[in-house]
This record gives structure tokens, C-alpha cells and sequence, in this order.
């Protein structure tokens, strides 16, 4: 007969009592009780933090590449992206019933082209970007990412340099620089423009060789009145998946490619993925710890109770109620040390979510060098925590499989034999 | 009634042969107070636990009222051990986290009785063993002594048939085996309780109304006092 059929109407107070004796147990080793709390806190606290920090970098970098450069969505003459030609241009008319679609709130259009800088003797291969100077500060906030001089606010001539590209070329307000690079269908394109301000790109693979300028100016200069290379669409939620289909179904794709921010930046996904899997790996050696550890408390613990379960069963305690107190007692520990842990990470989290972690020094550089902003927001997503929480209870459930064996083959005479 | 029938008990571990039990039949009816006695290794552990089905003879039957118990899954003897066979063991017989009052009503909860019910047998019984002082105290701020009383009160919580214990005066100096005595035996003049015990010590065998003598498995002797 087994725990729950015999008299169930009843059976809520032996549950009570069962509680009561596993709950008792737990203070009976205060020293090992607290080391198996505090082990399970710690677990929770560096797991919940070193992954909310690491998830928060990607968002954030992903939220300072999409949101105010790339955006979610592009649509591109169809091969563009793998061949960054001028050539692969198209008229902004060609796509402008876009606007139609529900989730489209506008359409943004560039051209992309490459040059050669140069002031003075100094010259930097620099990736020219004319765009819609008045509309690009209204959508994005382009002119509040200008560190030095001012955005284009009464003029539409002039440029903005990247800070990373000021610093090597050693670029002061007001100098000019000339361009020199080849234009739509092979014409010849240079000329020269003064710089009216410094940007900050935030990311600073792009700062080091990015140039700004409007948009008809980019035009003339490379000789293709009327053409883009790339048109950003402006979302108004952040279903970028279902929308990129749609536009996918409505546009004429033998002349068009439109591609999400995932397609355009494979390395970056890569990356991310790369990074990941080194937490996994971080993580994997610390649930082996853990797991280990409690094994051991739930080893040491089966042995040194297995007298006391070997009179309980004698005595006429069937062996499902015993297995309960049993596991109990590491589940209440557990339970315990996951609340006290998510309780501790979560303002630690939180600090770090409205007061970043700055890099410094070497670490900084590193950081950077792979396109990284050198301020780390942590995630508060909840489903970090969660997740890590669960896994623990999980590892807790599992090693106790070690008692409920033991308490099923425990043979009572044996188990009081001394 | 306890009727053991034929019974063997071999144990072999590949190794070594030991028999244990060889041809055991003893009859102990309601109400005995019965006394096994025997050198050690004679069996009377062995003995005791195949009566308390705690063991499995190798042959023979151990029947006990109705029921064969030799018939009885693990867990239906388990559940055949709550209702009708009260314990008291040698040492360390009570959970150490709980107080004489929770040791003593435990067994009752596990029955499922009422509260009512577990509160006033629990007073009753405690009482009778004399530690109505010490309801609240948990096994190790007790003696050696009224820790075997409250083992012999949880025994008797269950309202068994018959309570068995092997050597429950072991580790008892004898102020405290005589205590322990005097009321397993008054609960066995007052309330017909039946009690098998095993021991070494003179002077619990003399106040056993019937002793059973085991040596090499088989029984020596059998005398009603
Ligand atoms: N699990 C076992 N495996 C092998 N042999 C055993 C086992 N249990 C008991 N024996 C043997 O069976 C015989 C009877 O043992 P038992 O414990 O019943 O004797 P006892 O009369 O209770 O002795 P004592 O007075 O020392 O308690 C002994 O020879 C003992 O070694
Ligand atoms: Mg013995």
C-alpha cells in the first residue's frame, strides 16, 4: 500500500508531520546546512549575474547597431551586400509603396560608397555614407551622437567624421578633406569638404572609418542623381521577422534583396555565438561543482540517517513517507538557497542594469577591437533568472535519485545493524 | 497468538553457511510475558525478527492471528508492522528531532487517528510510563532509561497485538532495568499486553512468566515460571 491511497481524506496531516521532521533535520548539522545554502546562493547569485551581464552586452550591442545605424531591416539592389558596388544602386521610386505596408512607418534612403581621405599626406580608406541628414536626426537621434562642432542643423553641406577616424588622422574642426573614389559606372568622383562635426557611433569599428555626409551631396559626388544603394525601413514594433517575409512576398526579388540585421551581420551572430558557448562552458564547470557538492551532502546525509530510516520502516513507516522526509529536507535547502540567491542577484542585477560596468585599460581594448561598446548594461530579463534557477531545483532533484534507490533497497535489520 | 511453524533460517553468503534457525515451533498466546533466552549467536535476534517480520524464514510459516506473514509483500508487512506489532529495540529507537510526546504520538499519525485520539493515549501513555514531566523533552536530554520508555509508550501507541523487543535492557544499568521492567510488566498485568523479549540479564529473565532457551537455532527448553 502505498503513501496516498490508504485513508486519503486523511492524509494532509502525516504530510505535515513529514515536513515537520524533514524541516527538523535540517538543523540537526547546522554547519552543513549552511554550507549547502550558501553553496546553492552563490551558484544562483554568479550564474544570474555573469549571464545577465553577458546577455546584456549583446542587447546592448545589438541595440546601438540596429537601433541607431542599421536598423532591423534593409532592402538593397539584389546582390549589394555581398558586392558593395555603386553600381548596385536602384531609384528610391522603385520601392516606395512599401509605405503601404501596416508595420512601415518610413523609408530611409543611403548610399554606401567607399573613398580614399585625405589631408595634408595623411590618407584612410573610409566608408562614405550619404543620407538624409534631416530625416536620420529626426528617426535616430543622429545629432545627439555628435561629440564635437554640430549636426547639420542650418546647412546641408559639410561632414561628420567618426572619432575613432579624428584621432588617427589627427582632424581638427573645420579642415577639409578630399575625397577620392570611383563612381557610379566608372566615372571618376572626388571633392573636397569641411568637417563641421565629430560622431559617436558607439561602436567604435564603425567610428574609425565612418563618414557622414547628406545625402544629395554623397549623390553628386559620386555622379548618381536619384539612385540609393540602401533603403533602411523604419518599424513601428519590433516584429521584424514577420515583416521582413511580407516585404520579402511584395518586393520584385530578381531585382531587390531584403535582408534583417541577422543576415547583415553574421559575424556579429558569431560572435555572440562564440561568446555564449564560453559562458556555457563556464557554467557547465560550475554546475558540476554543484552538483558534486550536493551529492556529496546527500550522500553523507542517506548514510549517517540510514539507521534512523531503518527503524522507521521497522517500525512500520512505509518507505514512500520516508523517502519524502528524505528528500525533503535537501529540497527545502534548495528551495532556500535559490530564493536567497535570486534575492541577492536581483538588486546586484539591477544596479548594474542602471549603472553600467565601464571597461577600463586592456579589457576596454579587447573589447572594442571586437566591435563592442566598452559599457556593459546588464539584462534584466526575468527568464535569465528563472532558467538558473531551475536548473539547480533540477540537479537537486536529480542527486537526491541516490536516496530515494537507497530508501527503496534499504533493508531494515540491516540498516540498524551497528 | 503467535504461532511459528517448522521454521529455518539459513544465511549464506556464498562464502560462509550459517544456520541460524534450525526447526523452530513455538506457540505464544495473548497475554504472555515471555522471556528468550540463550548464549550469544544462539538466535534469538534472528528469532525475533523472522516473529516482528522485519526477517524472512528460509522455511517454515510465522503466523500471526490470521494472517501468514510469510505471504506479505514488503510493503503490506510494512503497513502489517504499523498495525499490530509494537518494537522496542535495543538503543537509539526514537527520532532524534522530535520530543517524547511526538515520538510517542508518530506512529498514531501515520494510522491516520484523530487528534483527539493521539492526544489522549499520548498523555495516557506517557503517563503510565512515568515521564508525564517529560512530553516536551527530545531523546538526547533523556536518560538512557526513559528513552527505552518512551519506545516501550510508542510500542504500545499503535495498539498492537503484541510488542516484541530484542535486549531492551542492554544498555541500562539496573535501577533503570528494573524501572523499565516494572511497567512492561504492571501493562501486561493491567492491560493484558503481550510482551516477547530477549535478554541476558538474570534478573529480567526472573521476571518472565514463561522462558524460552534457544542455543545453535533450536529450542532447549520452554518453562513456565
Ligand atoms: N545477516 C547475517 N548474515 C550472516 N550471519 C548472520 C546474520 N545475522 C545473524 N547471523 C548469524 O546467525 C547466528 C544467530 O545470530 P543472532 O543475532 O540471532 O544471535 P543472538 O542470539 O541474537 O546473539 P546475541 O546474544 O549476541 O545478540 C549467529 O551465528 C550470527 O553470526
Ligand atoms: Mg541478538
Amino acid at each position: 500500500m502505498s503513501f496516498w491511497d490508504k485513508q486519503p481524506y486523511l492524509t494532509f496531516v502525516p504530510f505535515v508531520m513529514l515536513f515537520k521532521l524533514a524541516w527538523r533535520n535540517i538543523f540537526r548539522n547546522k554547519r552543513r546546512s549552511i554550507i549547502t545554502v550558501s553553496s546553492i546562493i552563490f551558484a544562483v547569485i554568479f550564474a544570474v549575474f555573469m549571464r545577465s551581464l553577458q546577455y546584456g552586452a549583446y542587447g546592448n550591442m545589438l541595440k546601438n547597431i540596429v537601433s541607431s545605424y542599421l536598423g532591423y531591416i534593409q532592402v538593397h539592389k539584389q546582390g549589394f551586400w555581398t558586392e558593395k558596388t555603386l553600381d548596385n544602386s536602384f531609384s528610391p521610386e522603385d520601392i516606395t509603396y512599401l509605405l503601404d505596408h501596416e508595420n512601415i512607418s518610413y523609408l530611409s534612403y543611403r548610399v554606401e560608397g567607399f573613398a580614399l581621405a585625405s589631408k595634408d599626406d595623411n590618407s584612410k580608406p573610409v566608408a562614405l555614407l550619404g543620407l538624409d541628414v534631416q530625416q536620420e536626426k529626426n528617426r535616430l537621434g543622429l545629432d545627439k551622437k555628435v561629440v564635437q562642432g554640430e549636426y547639420f542643423t542650418n546647412r546641408k553641406t559639410g561632414i561628420l567624421v567618426g572619432i575613432g577616424l579624428r584621432d588617427i588622422m589627427s582632424l581638427r574642426l573645420g579642415d577639409s578633406i578630399i575625397f577620392l573614389s570611383q563612381g557610379y559606372q566608372g566615372s571618376m568622383a572626388s571633392g573636397s569638404y569641411p568637417i563641421i562635426g565629430f560622431i559617436d557611433l558607439k561602436t567604435p569599428e564603425l567610428n574609425k572609418r565612418t563618414v557622414i555626409m547628406d545625402l544629395a551631396q554623397a549623390q553628386e559626388l559620386f555622379a548618381m542623381p536619384n539612385m540609393v544603394t540602401t533603403a533602411v525601413l523604419g518599424l513601428k514594433n519590433d516584429n521584424w521577422e514577420e515583416t521582413q517575409q511580407e516585404v520579402i512576398a511584395r518586393v520584385d526579388t530578381n531585382q531587390l534583396e531584403v535582408l534583417n540585421w541577422n543576415e547583415m551581420l553574421p559575424e556579429l551572430q558569431q560572435l555572440i555565438a562564440v561568446d555564449k558557448a564560453g559562458g556555457l562552458f563556464v557554467l557547465f564547470i560550475l554546475y558540476s561543482i554543484i552538483t558534486f557538492s550536493l551529492f556529496g551532502t546527500v550522500l553523507m546525509l542517506t548514510e549517517e540517517r540510514s539507521f534512523e530510516y531503518g527503524v522507521l520502516i521497522a517500525v512500520g513507516m512505509a518507505k514512500n513517507k520516508v523517502i519524502i522526509v528524505a528528500i525533503l529536507e535537501t529540497i527545502l535547502m534548495a528551495i532556500t538557497g535559490i530564493i536567497a540567491g535570486l534575492a541577492f542577484a536581483f538588486p546586484v542585477v539591477l544596479y548594474f542594469n542602471i549603472y553600467p560596468i565601464n571597461l577600463s585599460g586592456q579589457m576596454q581594448e579587447v573589447v572594442e577591437k571586437y566591435g563592442f561598446e566598452a559599457l556593459i548594461p546588464t539584462s534584466l530579463d526575468p527568464s535569465i533568472a528563472l532558467s538558473h534557477a531551475g536548473i539547480i531545483f533540477f540537479i537537486v532533484l536529480a542527486v537526491n535519485m541516490y536516496t530515494i534507490v537507497k530508501i527503496k533497497r534499504l533493508e531494515p535489520i540491516k540498516a540498524m545493524r551497528r | 497468538m503467535i504461532k511459528v511453524t517448522h521454521v529455518t533460517k539459513t544465511y549464506d553468503d556464498g562464502k560462509v553457511r550459517v544456520e541460524a534457525l534450525r526447526g523452530i515451533n513455538v506457540e505464544i498466546k495473548n497475554g504472555e510475558f515471555t522471556a528468550i533466552v540463550g548464549p550469544s549467536g544462539s538466535g534469538k535476534t534472528t528469532l525475533l525478527n523472522i516473529i516482528g517480520g522485519l526477517d524472512t524464514p528460509t522455511e517454515g510459516n510465522v503466523i500471526i492471528g490470521e494472517t501468514n506473514i510469510a505471504l506479505l509483500s514488503e510493503n503490506q508487512l510494512i503497513d502489517f508492522r504499523l498495525n499490530h506489532i509494537g518494537f522496542v529495540f535495543q538503543s537509539y529507537n526514537l527520532i532524534p528531532v522530535l520530543t517524547a510526546k511526538e515520538n510517542v504520538e508518530f506512529l498514531m499519525l501515520l494510522q491516520n487517528k484523530s487528534e483527539a485520539e493521539r492526544d489522549e493515549r499520548t498523555t495516557k501513555l506517557l503517563k503510565a510510563v512515568g515521564l508525564e514531566d517529560q512530553i516536551n523533552k527530545k531523546p538526547n536530554e533523556m536518560s538512557g532509561g526513559q528513552q527505552q520508555r518512551v519506545a516501550v509508550a510508542r510500542a504500545l501507541a499503535s495498539k498492537p497485538d503484541f510488542i516484541l523487543a530484542d535486549e531492551p535492557t542492554a544498555n541500562l544499568d539496573s535501577a533503570s532495568t528494573a524501572n523499565l521492567l516494572d511497567i512492561m510488566y504492571r501493562l501486561n498485568q493491567e492491560e493484558n499486553m503481550t510482551f516477547v523479549f530477549s535478554t541476558h540479564d538474570q534478573r529480567v529473565i526472573d521476571r518472565a512468566k514463561r522462558v524460552i532457551t534457544v542455543e545453535d537455532g533450536k529450542i532447549l527448553s520452554d518453562i513456565y515460571t
